[in-house]
């Protein structure tokens, strides 16, 4: 902090001041009473209300940002001053606890206690500091209802652990979904097709392809029929509503017609 | 005899495996209701056994209303530089008074800790629960309806106590801080006579 207020203060050296730090307005006003070497109890609220502005006054002119506690405490000393500087309506109000600076000085009773504790944890806190404890880790984990007796395992045992275990690898790692491509061939359509074709009875072409399995089959299926029209084993038929029936054609196909056939 | 013995490497054995403090009562479980004398004459052995020496590393302390093993401050330094540790937790003087104001005046709202200290708090009291040093206990029944704050089991195993009332009471702050000016003013007068007595 000193570094600070050299570097940007203009000051001359001998101004430098070592200001301590604070915690608050309390705790400044602990350091005035220490220095004062004056009682809490019979704190001069004059004094101490001037050496407070004062201290103010410095901070300010060190650039520092007095946080609003201070001004706060600041505009209750000024009170309590006034307070203190007004003539006491009677005499008795002298021991009847009617001294304005009660408030204040209850306040600064406590925080001096609290103070006081705070700076005995803070050197508990500094031992504490060397201590080292074996640092939270997990347990291993048996689980409880079986006991494990080592005498009684047989090699039986052992094979029929292991079997579970790949039982239980297979049931979690299934062998993996090989998906083939369906092919359709013209001329498996083409065998398919002359074997259904019984003599003198129609085949609906329609229908036949309605019940291909999918789009490729039923292609395969149509350009099989068209080969068939060609080499003349059937004949195309249309009805009144528009039904397409096959017909077989008493001709016989030949091996070769067959093996022109292409896939 | 060698029952007892057995008892006693348990015990040890326990406290090298919990990393929390484990309870007294807890321990003695370990064992047979009859066997229970012998038992606490075995807990207070390892306890002795372990009581902190130059020549030892460990050392057992009851903090958090257990028992746990823990190392002796003084070996910081080297386990420090084994593990490669350079930072140090700091506490903030801010933290200690906030701290201390929640152990003593618990529960308490964070309001409360402003007026007692002078200064706003909610930065710091936030710090200190996140290093889990204090909880929030609930809510107070006044407008507002702040929260309340208490210190943790976890301060208690920071600061080694076995419990709240392990905490000095504040008023000894006060006769310990009188009596030490007493004293001053009091050894200041003695002094000659103690350096006689010292050869």
């Amino acid at each position: 902090m000193s570094s600070a207020i050299e570097s940007e203060s203009s000051l001359p050296e001998s101004w430098q001041v070592d200001l301590p730090m604070f915690e608050g307005p309390l705790d400044l006003l602990l350091h005035l009473v220490r220095v004062n070497e004056v009682e809490i109890t019979e704190i001069p609220v004059t004094v101490i209300c001037d050496q407070f502005q004062e201290y103010l006054h410095l901070m300010e002119e060190l650039n520092l940002d007095i946080a609003a506690e201070y001004i706060y405490e600041a505009a209750l000393l000024i009170f309590l001053k006034s307070r203190m500087l007004l003539p006491r309506q009677s005499e008795e109000s002298d021991e009847s606890g009617d001294d304005p600076r009660e408030d204040l000085v209850q306040r600064l009773l406590e925080y001096r206690k609290m103070k006081d504790a705070a700076q005995s944890l803070a050197e508990i806190h500094t031992l504490r500091q060397g201590v080292w404890t074996r640092p939270h880790q997990k347990l291993p984990e048996i689980e409880s209802d079986e006991t494990i007796d080592f005498g009684e395992v047989s090699l039986f045992d052992l094979l029929g652990a292991f079997k579970q275990v790949v039982v239980r690898y297979e049931h979690e790692h299934p062998p993996p979904w090989h998906i083939k491509r369906d092919f359709f061939s013209v001329r498996g359509q083409f065998e398919r097709l002359l074997e259904r074709l019984a003599p003198k009875r129609p085949l609906d072409l329609v229908e036949d392809l309605r019940d291909r399995s999918c789009r490729a089959e039923a292609v395969a299926a149509f350009l099989a029929v068209l080969e068939l029209a060609r080499l003349r084993l059937v004949r195309v038929h249309r009805t009144d509503k528009g039904d397409l029936l096959l017909y077989r054609t008493p001709r016989e196909i030949q091996q070769h017609e067959l093996e022109a056939i292409q896939g | 005899m060698s029952e007892r013995k057995e008892m006693e490497a348990a015990i040890e054995a326990v406290l090298f495996v919990a990393t929390d403090p484990v309870p007294r009562a807890r321990m003695l479980e370990l064992f047979g209701s009859r066997d229970q004398k012998k038992a606490e004459e075995a807990l207070d052995a390892v306890l002795d056994r372990y009581q902190a020496s130059e020549e030892r590393g460990l050392m057992a302390e009851v903090v958090a209303g257990g028992i746990r093993i823990i190392t002796r401050p003084e070996l910081h330094g080297y386990l420090r530089k084994f593990f490669e540790v350079s930072g140090r937790s700091r506490l903030s003087m801010a933290s200690l008074e906030t701290l201390a104001i929640i152990a003593y005046r618990q529960p308490i709202t964070g309001p409360e800790i402003q007026e007692l200290r002078g200064v706003g708090s909610a930065g710091v009291v936030r710090t200190l629960l996140e290093r889990r040093l204090i909880r929030i206990s609930g809510r107070k029944k006044v407008v507002g309806k702040p929260f309340l704050y208490r210190t943790t089991r976890e301060f208690l195993m920071h600061f080694g106590l076995e419990s709240m009332e392990d905490l000095p009471p504040l008023e000894e702050f006060e006769e310990v801080f009188g009596i030490v000016d007493t004293n001053l003013a009091e050894t200041e007068v003695e002094a000659p006579t103690v350096d006689a007595s010292v050869p």
